[in-house]
């Protein structure tokens, strides 16, 4: 590859130097020099619309936007001259004119909003044209998201957001001149809306209150939050959170720009339903007296604990866990001899016989073919699936997908086809898709491992091995459970089916650790036979951070934590050991995971 | 203290409010303790706050509130026409602010609202007498009516904007606007 070449140019007087092919802007700003911008983000495509961002080149007679104007070796640019203070001011004056930006009952008032900000350091104390305040709709329809048309300036940030990192294209805009706004899919609303994911990635783009989180709207100022990152433990891609908190309560969460795994991006699961959480929280300990769940101190029901584990037999003792638990939690877990997890169906194959796939993200980044095998990223691990978007409609990837179930990705496929009615048809143009594919990558989830998905993945390498060329396809395993890969590497038993499991040796005592997970491990009790095998069990102690119908049955309840307050790391599937970072303090008495498991050993 | 011990004649000040929710009047006395020094400086004449309503010949007539009804404008007018420097304070007197939020729908609609259809009202009526002021059909800033000299932006504007302003005009100079005055929260 052919180096770029080094250019200079003098930017406000100073000598800069920078690459062929870098925007004035770039040029600048990685000299330390400030232009102002409204409608530039550094990790979209430059749209040159907002006009704030235009510089002066000496020589040239018109002003250009430097965001979207390339460097030219040896140019002498102005960024900061009377003349475009001015032009700045006029271009701002416009913006405020033309819509209601009234600020003081703003989602964004008091310094979080951009608009505002470039009003202030442009000195606006009053505009010269008469404002219009025309009649625009707000949109509250969407769970999570809300539009107020009167605050928007039409920057694109979340029309290219969400076709550049979701890739869905829910958002763009209609109509002209005065009219012209930004629309949900062709004119619905986000309550109506086919395909928005709730990914909320246009709401952390926008620069004014035009686009807001209705959880978070008028919960405080960003600007006098804390903030701390941490690692979504929803699904096992382990995004980047970056976590807004104010008096010990979360204000918002957003992605995390630094995350090597998610670059800024987040899926519903992330963005939203970790924090949005209506479920009542286990605040003490509940030990059963007389058929009813009474509060107890911590230590009257680790007293309860170990006592019904003291009259069980070691080979009549066994600990079930959700996916959720941290790495940390490997050794203590390793104390007891019999230690299951419960996994989705299918999984237990995947999580045992996998491991984690390196640099999956960016091998989905720069794919050219993509095969999804029995995996529903739309559904679980949504940034993934925003990868794939993105990969097939602005990189022109190939799609190709097995499915089991039919899921939002489907549309965007070359191919798709159920596991179950494959012809032979349809295998002769697999290949033809796949015979050019130079980077194909591989996806594949707990669906590949019946036996019907094992024949597709024989098939498949069978047609990459008759492929005269190219290499061979980068497997990618994508499990559902957050950690499940590493602690089945850890010695913890993937369990997916819990009542043979309880049945292979009759219990006495039954620890089950349901974290925080979305039904509090209820789902256990919907597989037939267990709920008649729970209750053969002398104790079950249930170790939740929620209320559910798991708790209900249990003879001790064990408050937990949840994911913002769990400190420790996590592997996610691509193996990257992430941080978690507790943000809130514990609520109520609850206590981590381990040091439950420590002490219930006692 | 006697007025005569000080050389300078006091400088004459009329204060008005018209659509606004009186924040900045409240902002205004919010001075505190620097009402004293400014009291030295100025004779508060016609203001909410001396409640002398007839607006005589003063240097500076300050405003607070849009134009919302035909009484607001009078008055808006009337201090124009008696004063030499107009200033416009708060955001409502500068862009519309809150009360121009009703400019997006019909006066009847807006009316309606207020008067006949609040979950209180049992049997309403939208009140009709000439001696209550007409709605506008729009509320409008100032500017729009009369020339403004200077803008206090804010809503409120806080003590300190307020301060750095009149002491600013009273020296005879034009307050000048920067991120850090303005953003003060």
């Amino acid at each position: 590859m052919i180096a770029p070449k080094k250019i200079t140019l003098t930017i406000d007087g100073r000598r800069c130097t920078g690459q062929e092919g870098q925007t004035i802007l770039q040029i600048a700003q990685a000299n330390g020099i400030n232009i102002p911008t409204l409608c530039y983000l550094k990790h979209l495509s430059p749209w040159g619309g907002c006009r704030m961002c235009i510089v002066e080149i000496i020589g040239s007679p018109k002003v250009v936007p430097a965001c979207s104007t390339p460097a030219v070796d040896g140019k002498q640019v102005v960024t900061n001259s009377e003349s475009l203070r001015k032009l700045r001011r006029s271009t701002l004056e416009l913006l405020f004119s033309e819509r209601n930006h009234i600020c003081p009952f703003c989602v964004m008032n008091k310094g979080d909003c951009e608009l505002q900000l470039q009003g202030y350091r442009h000195g606006i104390d009053a505009i010269s044209l008469p404002y219009l305040y025309p009649a625009w709709p707000v949109d509250l329809s969407g769970k999570y998201l809300a539009l107020d048309h009167n605050r928007c300036i039409l920057c694109t940030r979340c029309v290219r957001t969400c076709e550049e990192m979701e890739g869905t294209h829910t958002l763009d805009i209609s109509h002209r001149g005065a009219k012209n706004r930004v629309v949900v899919d062709l004119g619905a609303t986000f309550g109506t809306s086919d395909s928005c994911t709730s990914c909320g990635a246009c709401v952390a783009a926008c620069p004014t209150g035009a686009l807001f989180d209705k959880a978070a709207a008028f919960r405080g100022k960003l600007g006098t939050c804390q903030t701390i990152r941490t690692t979504c433990t929803e699904c096992p891609v382990g995004c980047g959170l970056l976590v807004y908190t104010k008096e010990n309560r979360i204000v918002e969460v957003f992605g995390d720009f630094d995350s090597p795994v998610s670059q800024g991006h987040l899926c519903v699961r992330g963005r939203y339903e970790t924090w949005a959480e209506p479920r009542q929280r286990i605040r003490q300990p509940l030990v059963r007296n007389h058929g009813k769940l009474e509060p107890a101190t911590w230590d009257e029901a680790l007293e309860a604990v170990r006592k019904a584990a003291k009259k069980a037999k070691p080979a009549q003792k066994a600990v079930l866990v959700s996916p959720r638990l941290t790495n940390e939690t490997v050794a203590t877990l390793k104390k007891f001899e019999r230690v299951g997890m419960f996994v989705a169906p299918n999984e237990a194959a995947l999580c045992a016989n996998n491991d984690h796939s390196p640099d999956a993200m960016a091998k989905l980044h720069d794919a050219d073919a993509i095969i999804v095998l029995g995996a529903q990223p739309s559904r679980a691990q949504g940034v993934v699936a925003a990868k794939i978007r993105t990969t097939v409609r602005l990189r022109k990837a190939k799609l190709l997908i097995f499915h089991t179930r039919k899921s939002d990705l489907d549309q965007y496929a070359t191919l798709c086809a159920n596991v179950v009615s494959l012809e032979r048809k349809f295998w002769g143009r697999v290949a033809d898709v796949l015979r050019e594919a130079k980077r194909p990558v591989l996806v594949y989830g707990p669906d590949a491992m019946t036996s019907i998905g094992v024949a597709v993945l024989e098939r498949l390498v069978k047609i990459f091995e008759a492929r005269t060329a190219g290499p061979a396809p980068t497997l990618i395993a994508l499990p559902t459970g957050t950690n499940s890969l590493t602690l089945a590497a850890g010695g913890v038993e993937p369990v997916e089916e819990v009542g043979p499991w309880l049945d292979a040796k009759p219990l006495k005592f039954l620890h089950i650790i349901a974290s925080d997970e979305p039904d509090g491990g209820a789902r256990l009790l919907d597989e037939r036979y267990v709920w008649a095998l729970l209750e053969e069990i002398d104790c079950v102690v249930v170790q939740a951070a929620y209320e559910s119908k798991l708790t209900d049955i249990a003879r001790v309840v064990l408050p937990a934590t949840v994911w913002c307050e769990k400190q420790g790391t996590i592997t996610n599937f691509e193996g990257r050991e992430l941080p978690l970072q507790a943000v809130l303090p514990t609520r109520g008495e609850a206590r981590p995971d381990r040091e439950i498991l420590e002490a219930v050993l006692k | 203290m006697k007025a005569s011990m000080s050389d300078k004649p006091k400088v004459k000040v009329a204060t008005v409010w018209l659509g606004g929710c009186s924040g900045c009047h409240m902002s205004f006395l919010d001075l505190d303790e620097r009402l004293v020094e400014l009291v030295k400086l100025v004779d508060i004449t016609a203001s909410p706050i001396t409640d002398v309503k007839e607006i005589p010949d003063v240097d500076v007539g300050i405003v607070e509130g849009a134009v919302c009804n035909d009484e607001n404008e009078h008055v808006l007018r009337t201090l124009r026409a008696h004063c030499k420097v107009l200033i416009a304070l708060g955001d409502c007197a500068i862009t519309g602010n809150i009360p121009a939020l009703r400019n997006q729908f019909k006066l009847e609609d807006v009316l309606a609202r207020g008067f006949v259809e609040t979950e209180s009202t049992q049997v309403g009526d939208i009140p009709g007498s000439p001696n209550v002021p007409t709605l506008l059909k729009r509320v409008r800033p100032i500017q729009e009516f009369v020339k403004v000299d200077a803008h206090i932006p804010g809503c409120p504007p806080d003590a300190d904007t307020i301060w750095y302003a009149l002491t600013k005009l009273l020296a005879g100079r034009m307050p000048k606007w920067t991120e850090k005055n303005l953003c003060y929260d």
